[in-house]
């Protein structure tokens, strides 16, 4: 039997709040390289699902591994974080009283420490790769913005660029076409699928023209009622019968 | 071998009545011929006692022997030398002089002329008493509480005879347990039996003592049985032992339920007092520092309900004289002031609230840090208030008759107070509870609290709603404070003393949780009177109460009972 | 906040110069009554009130800088004046009342030792040790368990407020042997000189002064720094730190230790100039007040709490002896309006007004909430 490593994989999760159970046995799995989206109606668990990753809550049971050696249920955010597992926020979450270059700066991939942060300084090597994520997202020129007022949709990019500032292998992002225009959607679209292969990425997305837009026939997996339902490429997911079933609701069969 | 005959109970109590209706001494009983007899032998001690041992003892000998011991009884010299005993009436006219009585027949001492005799006090010799007299008299007095129609009466002289521990009375306890009806009194006839029979010869008989002190769980013969321990050997020294043990173990029983007793009411009055803060800090998330001053408010509302009842009140702040006049009114009608102080202090203490909610809170919702503070400012503002209108010292704050008293239960003391805080509180929470969950307004209040947004678009008047809900709060402190002036000094500053002690009720149950405020309140409140009981000192037990508070938020960081949120960033 | 560093060095000179050389030197040379002297009393009550602006940095290191609303550091700071009022008290030696090498105190009390852990406190330089040590120590088990656990926000609040209930409770306690209720007082000597007269007293108002500016300019270098933006990032969204990788905990816990230990500076400064020290300064009341000072003076700079400690104490001595019974309300009425209606405080009149004056509001500037904090770090 060969035993193959993912870069993440999820076998037998549950959680549950208060009864309602947000994650069912749950198994998942993501290869190096690999950008992957999620789909799937309201409630089914794909947030609690990325909150489980990133440590933001704990499974009730099962494992979560992380290059197939780090447990990521034993971990605080912060150590997951320093893993390499970043994260976009569904509501955009940037440091809105910093500058967009403080904001990255903060995001530079370096030590985490409390006395490395007092004597910190940033060198010629930082100042340029932090000068190229603000002309990938397209923000080199706010760059001393307090990044409270910009856009929102510059605050989507700001907060990708942190997640490249930090060098993640794996970029969870959550809904990044949320409250974005048709434009602004495909521009986002475009700087991800720029990021593939560089970066492992988990996208969770409603929007099925952004999903099409950025799978190109990747693997798209539905997950409903806090498992995952079906896997495939979106057309053949979107035709599917139990996906179409459980998005639109017709009857319960099953 | 009975020394007296036997009681005769009847006729002492129709004596007693009879002596109630005339008020006056003039039972000319065999019993006061003996007394007067006695008293006329002076110096005779010897003959004395033995003249008194003669006689019953009934609660008049016991009024007549007590004035005796008292100085009350006189010696008066007739013009022909011969002394009699008399007895002075309470009421002196213009010259000091008093009425007197002859003490033989109860009757007005006449003159030679025949009018009624005045004399003065500092003209006659009080009939003199020594210490074995009075030892005697003591004894006649103990026997004679036997008698007594008070149970209490009844009580004492069983006690007081049981520690005698004197054979000889055994016939008499014996005799008065099987007419008994009291179980108090009864149970300490029982454990006069049993400590009197410790003193008897034979040794089953001791040891027969011995298993029921035991048994009783007396606390007051641990003394004898442990003497009895060291001094006897066999059977009776395994008895006493044996009962010690036993004696010990109700000890502690008695002092865990006392603890635990004291513990709940402690608990009922932290509930009271978190209970408002449950609800301004739970369900709305406002930090009212000013919580305190709620309840102060409620302490001086009961304050002025009771002046009112009482003899008025006179206040002047900034130098405004103000005077609200008074009922004078006494007895049951002035112990009702505290039911009409119980809801005007919600009402005052509400009406506080929902100015303060209009004037400063409602700018803060969104800040919680900077509600703390501002409510902080309104604290100190309020306290100065307190003290410019009520001065800066306790004000007197007196207990209807109806919530000074106790009951002892097998050793434990339960206060009328402690019982009513705690019968109080569950009527508080009974009532919140009822209308957040049965009232149009606490499911307008749930639905604000949870969301206030959403609530707000389904067209909820949340700004009207919020107000209710600070308002309920600080009603909540208000009856608190009625509450709290009960069993406790109300003063300015009477809110800080609570207010920690609030918060940290309401962090460790829950934020947002009644039910774990209710919780930990009442767990907050038996640690802090466990860890006095085993410390034996208040001070250490609170500063490790709340050592131990900050030990169980690490363990549970937001209190026992979480509420739940999917949200980011609260 | 700060757009001209070269004024703020300029105006930071100035008032060195006129706190630190000129006051002094007025009040040891100008003639007494010449219309330049500057009295004892004014130099010991500017001791003081620079005193309270070291603790008053301290609050807002924590509150205006990481959000961390403490309401311990008056526990802080009357630790560190107890812990140099210990070696005060032994200073005394046998000119207290009971003539005895014992505090008089520990005397009343019935002690015919010294307990032993006052013993190592006849040493100045462990006693000047320990005020740093013994508050950074309790801020550490302290702000460990606390940040463990994640209590923030106005728990923190409030279990800084219970924690310094409790340390009142245990000072007020005889058997503490810290002196009770009536803590330490009657100070005669520190370092060898009679610590009441005109010079020592002098001296001690310039060491506050110094000490002060060092903290100030320690402060605006650390906020400064990449831990200063972590600081603030902290402060902002807490939630967003741990996602960026940082430990939190560990940057609130070191500036937790770090202000302790600031407030500590400033009681033991205070102690030595005030004269007593007792476990009324370390009441949950007292941090309340400090931290008015700091809203008053305008939160999240470092200028403001200095300038409100100065302005709301000397408000303060005026108004307890012009309008003693009115006092409160108007300390609780300035707190109040200034939360309510100028959450920049003083500090931010100038820019509040320009506003008002000149130029309109920029659009799409949103209006913000808290005061504005320095805007551009020294990292780039």
């Amino acid at each position: 039997m060969t035993q193959k490593t993912f870069l993440l994989s999820a076998e037998g999760v549950n959680k549950s709040f208060d009864g309602f159970k947000a994650i069912n046995d749950l198994n998942f799995y993501v290869e190096k390289g690999e950008l992957r989206t999620v789909i799937g109606p309201n409630g089914a668990g794909k947030t609690t699902f990325l909150d489980l990753i990133t440590g933001r809550t704990k499974p009730d049971t099962g494992r979560i591994e992380f290059e197939g050696v780090h447990d990521l249920g034993a971990l605080t955010e912060h150590a997951i974080y320093r893993l390499g597992i970043g994260r976009k926020f569904q509501t955009p979450t940037v440091y809105s009283d910093h500058t967009v270059f403080e904001n990255l700066v903060l995001s530079l991939e370096g030590s985490r420490g409390v006395f490395a942060s007092l004597f910190f300084k940033l060198n010629p090597a930082q100042k340029d790769r932090i000068q190229e994520i603000l002309e990938t997202i397209n923000l080199a020129p706010h760059a001393q913005r307090k990044a409270g007022t910009l856009a929102h949709g510059q605050k989507q990019w700001l907060e990708i660029g942190m997640l490249l500032a930090q060098e993640a292998k794996l970029l969870l992002i959550d809904e990044p076409a949320a409250g974005m225009t048709d434009e602004e959607t495909a521009r986002t679209g475009e700087l991800l699928l720029s990021l593939v292969g560089k970066h492992t990425i988990l996208v969770i997305e409603h929007d099925m023209v952004f999903v099409r837009q950025i799978s190109q026939g990747r693997k798209v997996s539905v997950l409903h009622q806090g498992s995952v339902l079906c896997e495939g490429a979106a057309d053949v997911v979107q035709s599917d019968e139990r996906v179409i079933e459980v998005y639109l609701g017709r009857k319960h069969a099953r | 071998m009975p020394l007296f005959k036997a009681p005769r109970l009847l006729l002492p109590l129709l004596v007693c009545l009879f002596h109630l209706l005339t008020q006056r001494p003039s039972l000319a009983a065999p019993a006061l011929q003996t007394i007067a007899k006695a008293v006329l032998l002076e110096d005779k001690t010897d003959e004395q006692v033995a003249l008194l041992e003669t006689m019953e003892p009934d609660p008049d000998v016991a009024k007549f022997l007590n004035l005796w011991k008292e100085g009350g009884i006189f010696l008066w010299e007739r013009p022909d030398q011969t002394k009699v005993a008399v007895v002075l009436a309470e009421q002196k006219d213009a010259e000091d002089k008093q009425a007197a009585t002859l003490l033989e027949t109860g009757k007005p001492l006449l003159a030679a002329d025949g009018k009624p005799l005045r004399l003065l006090a500092s003209d006659l010799t009080a009939a003199e008493t020594d210490s074995t007299l009075r030892e005697t008299m003591k004894a006649i007095l103990d026997l004679a509480g036997l008698a007594s129609s008070e149970a209490n009466v009844r009580l004492q002289s069983v006690e007081t005879l049981g520690m005698e521990q004197n054979p000889a009375r055994l016939p008499l306890l014996l005799k008065r347990a099987e007419k008994e009806t009291d179980p108090k009194v009864l149970r300490a006839l029982k454990e006069a039996v049993a400590l009197t029979q410790l003193k008897d010869e034979s040794p089953d008989t001791r040891v027969l003592g011995c298993r029921m002190l035991g048994e009783l769980g007396s606390i007051r013969a641990q003394d004898v049985l442990q003497a009895l321990a060291k001094e006897s050997d066999g059977a009776v020294q395994r008895a006493a032992l044996g009962a010690l043990t036993k004696i010990t173990l109700h000890i502690q029983a008695a002092n865990t339920f006392g603890t635990l007793f004291r513990g709940l009411s402690l608990g009922s009055v932290l509930l009271v007092a978190a209970l408002g803060l449950a609800v301004t800090f739970g369900l709305m998330g406002i930090i009212n520092m000013a919580h305190g001053e709620m309840i102060a408010v409620g302490a001086y509302t009961t304050y002025v309900v009771q002046c009112v009842f009482g003899p008025g009140l006179q206040v002047s702040p900034f130098g405004l004289a103000m005077s609200l006049p008074g009922m004078r009114t006494t007895g049951w009608l002035y112990d009702c002031y505290f039911l009409l102080a119980i809801p005007l202090s919600f009402l005052t203490a509400a009406l506080a609230g929902i100015l303060l909610e209009r004037t400063v809170i409602r700018f803060l919702y969104r800040r919680p840090l900077e509600s703390l503070l501002a409510t902080w400012g309104v604290s100190l503002v309020l306290q100065q208030l307190f003290r410019l209108t009520f001065g800066a010292n306790n004000v007197q704050v007196s207990s209807p008759s109806w919530l000074s008293g106790s009951w002892t239960i097998s050793d434990v003391d339960f206060g009328w107070n402690r019982l009513f805080v705690i019968s109080f509180a569950v009527a508080i929470v009974q009532g919140v509870f009822l209308l957040l969950s049965r009232t149009p307004l606490g499911l307008l209040i749930r639905a604000v609290m949870q969301n206030r947004a959403m609530a707000s678009c389904m067209g909820v008047r949340t700004t009207r709603v919020n107000m209710f809900t600070f308002g309920l709060g600080s009603g909540l402190a208000g009856l608190a404070g009625a509450f709290l002036s009960q069993i406790g000094n109300v003063g300015p500053s009477l809110g800080q003393s609570y207010i920690v002690d609030a918060f940290m009720t309401v962090v460790v149950g829950g934020v947002g949780s009644l039910f774990g405020t209710i919780f930990s309140a009442v767990g907050i409140g038996m640690t802090d009177q466990v860890l006095q009981q085993v410390l034996g000192n208040p001070v250490l037990g609170k500063i490790l109460v709340l050592a131990a508070i900050i030990l169980f938020l690490q363990w549970r960081p937001a209190g026992l009972f979480v509420t739940r949120s999917r949200s980011l960033d609260n | 906040m700060n757009p001209h560093p070269k004024r703020e060095l300029l105006a930071a000179g100035a008032l060195a110069f006129l706190f630190l050389f000129l006051m002094p030197a007025l009040n040891a040379w100008a003639p007494e009554n010449s219309l330049l002297h500057v009295s004892n009393f004014t130099i010991n009550v500017w001791g003081k009130y620079l005193a309270y602006g070291i603790l008053a940095i301290s609050v807002d290191l924590l509150w205006g800088f990481t959000g961390l609303l403490s309401l311990g550091q008056s526990l802080f700071f009357a630790l560190g004046g107890y812990m140099l009022g210990m070696h005060l008290m032994l200073m005394i030696g046998k000119l207290g009342q009971y003539k005895s090498d014992l505090p008089d105190f520990l005397v009343f009390l019935g002690h015919t030792f010294l307990p032993a852990f006052w013993r190592p406190f006849s040493s100045f330089a462990f006693a000047a040790l320990m005020v740093l040590a013994v508050p950074a120590v309790i801020g550490k088990v302290f702000g460990f368990l606390a940040f463990r656990s994640r209590i923030k926000g106005v728990y923190f609040s409030i279990l800084t407020q219970a924690l310094t209930y409790g340390a009142s409770l245990m000072f007020f306690r005889n058997d503490m042997l810290m002196g009770g209720n009536n803590g330490f007082t009657d100070f005669k000597t520190l370092l060898g000189a009679d610590v009441r007269s005109a010079g020592t007293q002098r001296t001690l108002y310039i060491v506050t002064g110094v000490a002060l500016l060092c903290i100030y300019f320690g402060c605006r270098w650390l906020t400064r720094t990449k831990f200063g933006l972590i600081q603030r990032a902290i402060r902002d969204s807490e939630t967003r730190v741990l996602f960026s990788g940082y430990a939190a905990a560990n940057y609130k816990l070191f500036v937790f230790v770090v202000s302790a230990m600031i407030a500590a500076v400033g009681g033991a400064l205070y102690v030595t100039q005030v004269g007593i020290i007792n476990p009324s300064e370390m009441t949950p009341d007292k941090s309340l007040e400090a931290v008015v000072w700091v809203a008053v003076g305008g939160r999240g700079t470092l200028a403001g709490p200095i300038l409100g400690a100065i302005v709301v104490n000397a408000l303060k001595s005026w108004a307890t002896r012009a309008i003693p019974d009115l006092w409160l309300i108007l300390l609780g009425g300035t707190f109040l309006l200034i939360v309510l209606f100028l959450p920049g405080g003083l500090v931010s009149i100038p820019s509040q007004l320009r506003r008002l004056l000149g130029r309109r509001p920029k659009a799409e500037e949103p209006s913000t909430e808290g005061p504005a904090p320095i805007s551009k770090a020294s990292v780039s």
